[in-house]
């Protein structure tokens, strides 16, 4: 059983590197594993993961309703593989959505804090109430096999009907409520695949998505274990699928003409050629081949058949879960190969966790037997611990784990290292501030600037004050500015460089000529920096000291000098009470000679709400911009 | 230099880190679960539990076994583990790596200890090594990986001590931290893989012994047949 143990080895894998991202993903957050950013808040994960999964779940009520409503006994073989495939399709969104929340671990506020008016409320509903009911009608399955819960396997065959109607129902409704939670885009959404009946074009194609995941599922399956392939039953399959496809396809077309949409198919956007792509791929092609008898009875055909129809309609619903957002909103994204492998990673868990269940349990009339099984078959020792004690079919399970050990490994040394001390701010560079004698202090470009007249300054405090704000200069300089040291917006930054004081090229200094020898050579026995460097002049503010030689962040840095001189200065001045507020700084209007450089910089601000076509956000902020010049 | 010094101590540290931890905890599952494996098989359930308790512990700390023979040996063997574990673990500049890094820390051993204790360490290596090369019932056990791996030990502990006593040149230390990493490296990726695996498969051992004489009942036909022995006189 090569193939088997071969194909198990790979997902294992996979699995291994996806579990170190998600390890990553959960303790450091979502900014080190996705490029998603507020304006593409759905990326990969939602559009592969999430309404990718679903529509690939649909198998499952497909064929129960083939089978137990339309009574079509020859599909017997097709329905419990058929349910065991959408339950673990659920699970699978259910872990990708979790890995995709921003706030997995308030997933639960759903059940308790309703809000109706929300799509995502229903949908969310949906999940939770058909995976619960995917469950019941799977669990008799894995319970045959433990004659200790005979009486609850049978309480659950009894009911069996009414769970096979409620999945039918609860799928149906999830399916197209999927489409409908588009309807509240329409500008969002390029026009191709907005419709106003856009949850019937999902509920169909989820029909025929269904069938051609059931085909293939059984496809691979067979050719995994060396077994018979049920060509006639697949072929059955495609039939219904052409008839679907073609429903489909009719449905969409005309619905275009209808919206008088037509002419936008064939204007050479690049969401035009994805859509002829699409269209072409999950719909004409493989009705038409499954339209003719010769073919949809070959089994090559039905592999690339089947697999086309899935690769297409996984391709729509990534289009529609946030792709053809892009041309509206303007923003670039490209999934981080972190998304990607943990989208891999869930896929093949699932997979795993299929195989298991297919060998383990009785999914099919005669269960695959394990060659490694055979009691007669001679032990191979495991190189690792010497030790030999269980069946041969052990084997596999130390060279699969031994897979996952490597591969986990690999993927946490693939994880950006500084991540790693991230502590969930963002490092900023500080920018300097602009002027000449009146400084513009706009430390993280944002454009809210907080003026700061020097001359002012000086002649205020007096003219030996320099020291009061230039307290460390830089070597060779004589008044070094903020900005210079201050090199972070909103982290300390380490003050001692203990790379350039060991370097040949600048001190050169041995081990002992700072450490004592004799003791732990640590920061703390260090010697004092002002032993060396005598006219070091070092601000000692709260924690952050210079014993621990940190630099402190740019924002604190200025609020703790200015502040606190404002601060004092407003209790002595009794004519400027305000001295000391926030907004006495930062209100600043700019001057006109600075404005007209600035203004041609001003980015589009982050929006949440929906752009209206024909408005464009930036030519009207440079406009008023330009306007008040 | 300091790129590659960096690279050694980041991702590289981080793989090979992960595969001696992963790598133990499998191990460690593998046994347990094979253990459970060919006790659940067993024809004779009944296990001696009590004699391979004080057993594993008599080995744990072979205190008893120190007066029966090569007394000087194994009161060697057994301050050689002592400075193995107890060195890396609570020296204070690997603690601090850990807290600037992932921000946790423990106590650390004083300077004087971990000073006297790595070069107790660095001479019962040696002396070990030439035990095993003079004592002939000794020479008679030792494989090849037996020495490499004395002398692998020997490697991190001779380096980490150059740097954090001796005063060299800031061109040496990089080079010697560099050798320190390295090898320390090598030996968390073989840990799993080797004879070093005892740290976690030590508790393990005597159970294995006694399960392993457990046969499910009838065996001795399937014996035969792996074998292709059926019919042969036993």
């Amino acid at each position: 059983m090569n193939r088997v143990h071969n194909t198990k080895f790979v997902l294992w894998l996979i699995a291994g590197f996806a579990a170190a991202v998600v390890l990553n993903r959960f303790i450091f957050g979502l900014g080190v594993t996705t490029n998603l950013n507020d304006r593409t808040p759905w990326g990969l994960w939602i559009g592969f993961d999430v309404m990718g999964g679903v529509a690939l779940a649909s198998g499952g009520f497909v064929i129960t309703a083939i089978f137990y409503i339309m009574k079509r006994e020859q599909f017997y073989p097709l329905v419990k593989p058929a349910v065991l495939t959408a339950f673990l399709g659920y699970l699978a969104v259910i872990s990708g959505l979790l890995v995709d929340l921003g706030l997995p671990w308030n997933i639960w506020h759903m059940i308790i804090y309703w809000n109706p008016h929300s799509p995502l409320f229903e949908v969310g509903w949906c999940v939770m109430l058909y995976t619960s009911v995917l469950l019941l009608e799977f669990s008799p399955v894995p319970l045959e096999k433990f004659s200790r819960y005979a009486k609850v396997r049978n309480f659950l065959m009894k009911f069996r009907f009414v769970f096979v109607l409620l999945g039918i129902m609860l799928s149906t409704l999830h399916q197209s409520s999927l489409g409908t939670l588009f309807l509240i885009m329409p500008f969002k959404l390029y026009p191709l695949w907005y419709s106003n009946i856009l949850p019937i074009q999902f509920f169909i194609s989820a029909i025929a998505l269904g069938l051609m995941v059931v085909a293939l599922e059984s496809l691979v399956s067979h050719w995994l274990y060396k077994r018979k392939p049920e060509t006639n039953l697949v072929a059955k399959l495609c039939r219904i699928a052409a008839w679907v496809l073609t429903l489909y396809f009719v449905v969409k077309i005309t619905d275009i003409i209808a919206e008088d949409k037509f002419s936008l198919i064939f204007n050479g956007a690049w969401q035009s050629n994805l859509f002829i792509i699409e269209v072409l791929i999950s719909t004409i092609i493989p009705a038409v081949l499954f339209a003719v008898p010769k073919f949809y009875n070959n089994v090559k055909v039905q592999w690339t058949g089947s697999s086309l129809v899935i690769i297409g309609m996984v391709l729509n619903r990534i289009d529609v879960g946030g792709l053809v957002m892009l041309g509206v909103t303007g923003d670039s994204y490209t999934p981080a190969w972190t998304e990607i492998v943990i989208s891999l990673g869930i896929v093949s868990i699932a997979a795993l966790v299929f195989l298991f269940v297919i060998e383990n349990f009785h999914v099919w009339e005669t269960q695959p037997i394990e060659p490694e099984s055979i009691p007669h078959k001679l032990p191979l020792f495991d190189y690792s611990s010497r030790t030999w004690l269980g069946t041969p079919d052990v084997s596999s399970v130390t060279t699969h784990s031994l897979a996952f050990v490597i591969s986990f490994a690999v993927g946490m040394a693939l994880m950006p290292g500084k991540h790693l001390h991230s502590k969930g701010i963002d490092n900023i560079k500080v920018s300097p501030a602009s002027g000449i004698d009146t400084l513009y202090i706009n430390g993280n470009r944002d454009n809210q600037f907080v003026k700061f007249p020097h001359q002012a300054h000086i002649s205020r405090i007096g003219k030996d004050s320099c020291f009061t704000c230039h307290h460390l200069n830089m070597p060779g300089e004589k008044l070094s500015q903020c900005w210079e040291c201050h090199t972070s917006m909103y982290t300390s930054v380490d003050f001692f460089k203990h790379n350039s004081h060991i370097s040949n090229k600048n001190a050169n200094l041995k081990c002992d000529d700072c450490h004592k020898s004799g003791e732990n050579r640590s920061a703390l026995t260090a010697k004092k920096c002002t032993s060396c460097h005598p006219t070091y002049n070092f601000f000692t503010y709260g924690k952050n000291t210079i014993q621990k030689y940190k630099i402190l962040s740019y924002t604190d840095a200025m609020h703790n000098l200015c502040v606190s001189c404002h601060i004092l200065e407003s209790r002595k001045l009794k004519d400027k009470p305000n001295l000391a507020l926030c907004s006495t700084c930062h209100k600043t209007q700019l001057p006109d000679y600075l404005s007209a450089a600035v203004s041609w910089k001003i980015k589009v601000p982050h929006f949440n709400s929906v752009i209206l076509p024909g408005v464009d956000l930036k030519k009207k902020i440079i406009k008023s911009v330009l306007k008040s010049q | 230099m300091e790129s590659l010094l960096d690279f050694a101590r980041g991702p590289l540290f981080r793989l090979c880190f992960t595969i001696m931890i992963l790598g133990l905890a499998r191990i460690l599952s593998l046994d347990v679960w094979a253990i459970y494996k060919a006790y659940r098989k067993a024809g004779d359930k009944r296990m001696p539990w009590k004699l391979i308790l004080s057993r594993a512990w008599e080995w744990f700390f072979p205190v008893k076994r120190i007066s029966r023979n090569f007394q000087m040996y194994s009161v060697i063997s057994i301050l050689f583990h002592a400075g193995l574990i107890i060195v890396p673990l609570f020296l204070l500049a690997h603690i601090q790596l850990w807290k600037g890094s992932v921000g946790i820390s423990w106590i650390a051993l004083p300077y004087g200890w971990t000073f006297s204790l790595t070069i107790a360490t660095i001479v019962l290596a040696v002396s070990l090594f030439i035990g095993r090369l003079v004592i002939k019932q000794a020479r008679l056990l030792s494989r090849k990986q037996d020495y490499l791996w004395l002398l692998l030990l020997l490697l991190p502990f001779a380096t980490g001590f150059i740097c954090s006593n001796l005063n060299i040149s800031p061109q040496s230390y990089q080079f010697f931290m560099l050798i320190h990493v390295l090898s320390g490296e090598l030996i968390f990726i073989l840990i799993p893989f080797s004879k070093i695996a005892h740290c976690v498969l030590a508790p393990l051992s005597q159970v294995v012994c006694a399960v392993a004489w457990k046969f499910p009942p009838k065996t001795d036909d399937d014996i035969c047949t792996t074998l292709n022995k059926k019919g042969a006189p036993i």
